[in-house]
């Protein structure tokens, strides 16, 4: 064979050329069995490869946790260069990143504030928890409890509505007395959205473009497909804001109990009057804060909700034991936001050149932290696959910005911990908990209507729940 | 007379009126262009789609604005020829990250490609091998009256100059251009190639281990001499400063540049009848190649500081991919951008200098051979550029063909493409079947 024979064979083989059918970009990763990573190969010492494409699958979407175990025990910081950042994935290593305000400051300029408007988002410091004690300081504490008879009230009014057959939102069937419906319609997308209105003290009418707003402007954070739709929500939400905020201004509003007492005023009530810096705030920034809160406050707490009641039923001993025992709810649903959350982790940008695990990692680069990692690392919580309200690995007591880690127990992520710890994490802990005992004492003999469900690959277990929170929880059950 | 002069009261209003809109943050700027949604997708940059046909992508991202921002690849794209060729030169703002970096080794050797030897030594090898290597490979397949060239002629000239240039045997020259290619084609995305590229760094150290010190007891007229018995600040050079260097440079823009040029004279065949008649025009038909489909599609830049350019606040350590493909169809730099055309009057025929332009013109941007050197076309002391070198070998490989064959033409049937084999690889002519009748 001459020189230039050889040499064109070792290119060819190089670039595959003969391959002409090898498409690189389309390449589709096989559903696994859950709990299975497909191979990606390995290198010479038997370590694991780890191939980026996965996090554009379908695969990842419903079975990530497999992968992200390769990531912790082999990659705990991963530079992925095909969507140029990096991911860290141990419990430890994010904590630490997430304490460190100054050197992981925040979410990437200019990822949310063209939707949602200049909030603390992408502040760190003083900057922002200034901005964020704004409004935060109302969802916590004893301002919280003053308005957990309301939320009860609001619980139990949207389930009255159950057994009201005029309302469409559940299916009848006398001759076995079964009621059937989607939990999701019937209360969990609606309920957190009339807990957030009341709080920030929006007219009703605001209800019916809630869900438009906060599914479009946390579709268009992060430049989605959605950004185009996202501004326009926004701007949506401004229009309506505008002329409530005039008003609140010479006039705040009042959350009234039973027999029409003040409780405590509205959010946007309490921002009218605020004085930054010897200034009220403006229409601008009140309007800002109201974006978050109303993008917080919906989607998350809807997938906790959805999420609790879906592993709840899928573990039958776990839910007679919670039935049997209020206080269980708490518990119920810290696990689940371990086992499950809606929110799968923060992204951070850097401020230094740094080296964390080994990895030297340039200034300005983006560093998600996967609190879905977080919360399934078996070097925290053992056997993290499993669902289990009795697990005493996992705190579930008060939620505490400085995180808790004693006693062999330790919060989970889903939250995130440090001075961007959620700041809905309080009120969200009170919808998902009280909303859950509440529909548990109006109901019984609940099971999962298995039919309507989706089902994983196998065509006959239910889905997984995967990344984020399933879309929809059929449930058939009795009236107590 | 004041008619001439246009009406200068409007022109002054409308100043008035835009001074009175004022600053307009990013932020303001975005929301009021609520109804322009962008043309693209996010992550449609690195579909097939993109691999195949760039140039529809890029045409429309061009229109939507001057940049624009992919979430997904954590990447700012830039389309325009001005702001392309602004960022490419600014090197006080816009950083480049080395391959070894890519890898993770970055303190794998040193990269010696700025030793004057080395230049020195790679210009006066490139000048004696080429023409020799250029006849050996036409001559392969002169007699056969048929030939791939893209295979059996683009991409074997550059690996064998490579080969003979820097002093390796030739009957170690296979083994070591599967190495070679190996980690050429690694330090990207794919985990998989970048595995086996670090295998092949570590054969190839061992690989030159001995050879280099066979070069240093006994130097001969080669590169790797030059590099045995350089002298520079800190430890010795040895073998990881060799791999470390071949890493750093790259023979596959000419690869691709070669297949790209032969691939549009021979679907232009009224043009390569003209370039066959005209031969000084071979020259122009590879500089239009750059422009009109340039083998690197884009060059990679990191912000060094926060920069508020392009409509954008860009922050310290971002990504700015500098689309060069998109730049070189530019409608409002090139006319008739998509048309392939040697010899077209907007485009330099000298080596570029300063941003991407000599006597005020532009020139088509490959960000792995284009870009403009500081030094002066002929410097006192240092060899002609990489930009000069690479287009004189192009030139001379083109000739050789030229000289061997007529009635050169695509073989019946053929069709050829350019496709991109992987997300920011080369994007060139894969296979190219032509007949010809020898001379």
């Amino acid at each position: 064979m001459s020189l230039a024979e050889d040499l064109r064979k070792k290119v060819a083989a190089a670039y595959e050329v003969d391959a002409d059918t090898a498409s690189t970009q389309t390449f589709d990763f096989p559903l696994m069995p859950l709990g299975t990573a497909y191979d990606m190969g390995h290198d010479a010492n038997g370590v694991p490869l780890f191939d980026p494409r996965i996090f554009d699958s379908r695969e990842f979407q419903r079975n990530p946790y497999p992968y992200y175990r390769i990531l912790r025990d082999h990659y705990p910081v991963y530079h992925d260069k095909l969507h140029n950042c990096y991911f860290v994935t141990r419990y430890n290593d994010i904590a630490e990143c997430y304490f460190d305000g100054l050197g992981y400051n925040t979410i990437p300029k200019g990822s949310s504030n063209h939707v949602l408007g200049n909030t603390q988002l992408e502040l760190s410091g003083i900057e922002h928890s200034r901005r964020r004690n704004l409004y935060g300081r109302h969802l916590v504490g004893a301002a919280l409890t003053k308005r957990i008879g309301a939320i009860c009230k609001l619980a139990n009014e949207m389930i009255d509505e159950w057994f009201n057959p005029e309302s469409g939102m559940t299916e009848y069937d006398p001759a076995t007395g079964k009621y059937t419906m989607e939990l999701g319609k019937a209360f969990a997308n609606e309920f957190p959205i009339r807990v957030v209105c009341q709080v920030l003290g929006f007219p009703d009418e605001a209800r019916d473009k809630f869900y438009y707003w906060y599914k479009y402007m946390m579709g268009g954070i992060g430049g989605r497909d959605y950004e185009q739709k996202g501004l326009m929500a926004r701007q949506d939400l401004e229009d309506f804001v505008e002329s409530i905020v005039e008003e609140r201004r010479l006039k705040p509003n009042f959350l009234l109990d039973d027999e029409g007492n003040e409780v405590a005023p509205d959010i946007i009530s309490e921002l009218c009057k605020t004085i930054v810096d010897g200034d009220v705030l403006s229409t601008e920034e009140i309007t800002s804060n109201i974006a978050l809160i109303v993008g917080g406050g919906g989607e998350t707490t809807r997938g906790a909700i959805l999420n609790m009641w879906y592993l709840l039923l899928q573990h039958p001993d776990q839910m007679e034991a919670v039935l049997n025992n209020d206080p269980l709810w708490d518990a119920a649903f810290h696990e689940t936001l371990r086992h499950s959350s809606s929110i799968g982790g923060q992204p951070r940008q850097n401020t230094f050149d740094v080296e964390l695990q080994g990895v030297k990692v340039p200034a300005g680069s983006l560093m998600h932290m996967v609190d879905f990692s977080a919360n399934h690392d078996e070097r925290i919580f053992a056997d993290p696959e499993k669902f289990d309200i009795f697990r005493n690995d996992l705190y579930s007591e008060k939620i505490l910005r400085s995180g808790y880690k004693k006693d062999g127990r330790t919060n989970h992520m889903a939250f995130g911990v440090g001075p961007h710890l959620c700041p809905g994490a309080w009120i969200s802990h009170q919808e998902g908990s009280i909303g859950s005992s509440i529909m548990s004492k109006r109901i019984k003999n609940v099971r999962i209507a298995t039919e309507r469900m989706a089902k994983d690959i196998d065509g006959v277990s239910l889905a997984p729940i995967g990344l984020g929170a399933i879309n929809e929880l059929w449930l058939e059950f009795e009236a107590m | 007379m004041s008619a001439d002069y246009g009406s200068p009261t409007v022109e002054h209003e409308a100043a008035a009126g835009d001074d009175e809109a004022g600053y307009r943050s990013y932020e303001v700027y975005q929301r009021e262009r609520v109804g322009s949604p962008p043309p693209v997708k996010p992550g449609q940059l690195r579909t097939q789609d993109y691999l195949d046909d760039p140039y529809t992508l890029l045409a429309s991202l061009r229109n939507y604005g001057p940049s624009f921002r992919d979430w997904q690849g954590n990447a700012f794209w830039i389309t325009h020829y001005n702001d392309v060729t602004s960022v490419l030169v600014d090197s006080a703002n816009f950083a480049t990250r080395s391959k070894r970096w890519f890898y993770g080794l970055a303190t794998f050797g040193r990269d010696l490609r700025n030793n004057v030897p080395f230049l020195t030594a790679q210009a006066a090898g490139i000048d004696k091998h080429a023409p020799v290597v250029a006849r050996e490979i036409v001559e392969a397949f002169a007699k056969r009256g048929t030939a791939d060239l893209a295979t059996e002629f683009a991409a074997v000239f550059p690996l064998q100059l490579l080969g003979r240039t820097w002093g390796i045997p030739d009957a170690d020259l296979p083994v070591f251009a599967e190495r070679y290619l190996r980690m050429q084609r690694g330090f990207r995305w794919n985990t998989a190639n970048q595995e086996a590229g670090k295998q092949a760094m570590l054969q190839l150290v061992s690989y030159f281990t001995p050879l280099l010190a066979a070069r240093r007891a006994d130097p001969q007229d080669d590169v790797l001499s030059a590099l045995a018995t350089l002298e520079i600040d800190g430890p010795a050079i040895d073998a990881h400063d060799v791999v470390a260097t071949l890493l750093e440079g790259d023979h596959e823009t000419l690869h691709g540049a070669l297949a790209n040029m032969w691939f549009l004279l021979l679907t232009h065949p009224e043009q390569l009848n003209m370039v066959n008649n005209t031969r000084r025009l071979v020259k122009y038909a590879y500089l239009e190649t750059l422009r009109h489909s340039t083998p690197v599609l884009s060059g990679e830049r990191f912000a060094k500081r926060e920069v508020e350019r392009f409509g954008l606040l860009i922050p310290e350590g971002a990504l700015v991919i500098c689309s060069a493909a998109g730049a070189n169809r530019d409608e409002t730099i090139f006319a008739d951008a998509d048309q392939f055309i040697v010899g077209r009057k907007d485009l330099v025929q000298r080596e570029p200098r300063g941003q991407y332009r000599a006597d005020g013109l532009p020139a088509g941007i490959t960000p792995a051979l284009g870009t403009p050197s500081k030094f002066p076309a002929l410097p006192v002391g240092r060899p002609r550029s990489l930009y000069a070198i690479t287009r004189d070998v192009a030139t001379i490989a083109s000739h050789a063909l030229l000289d061997a064959t007529s009635n050169l033409k695509l073989a019946p049937g053929a069709q050829p493409v350019l496709k991109s084999r992987g997300y920011g690889e080369l994007h060139t002519c894969w296979h190219l079947p032509v007949t010809f009748a020898a001379k």
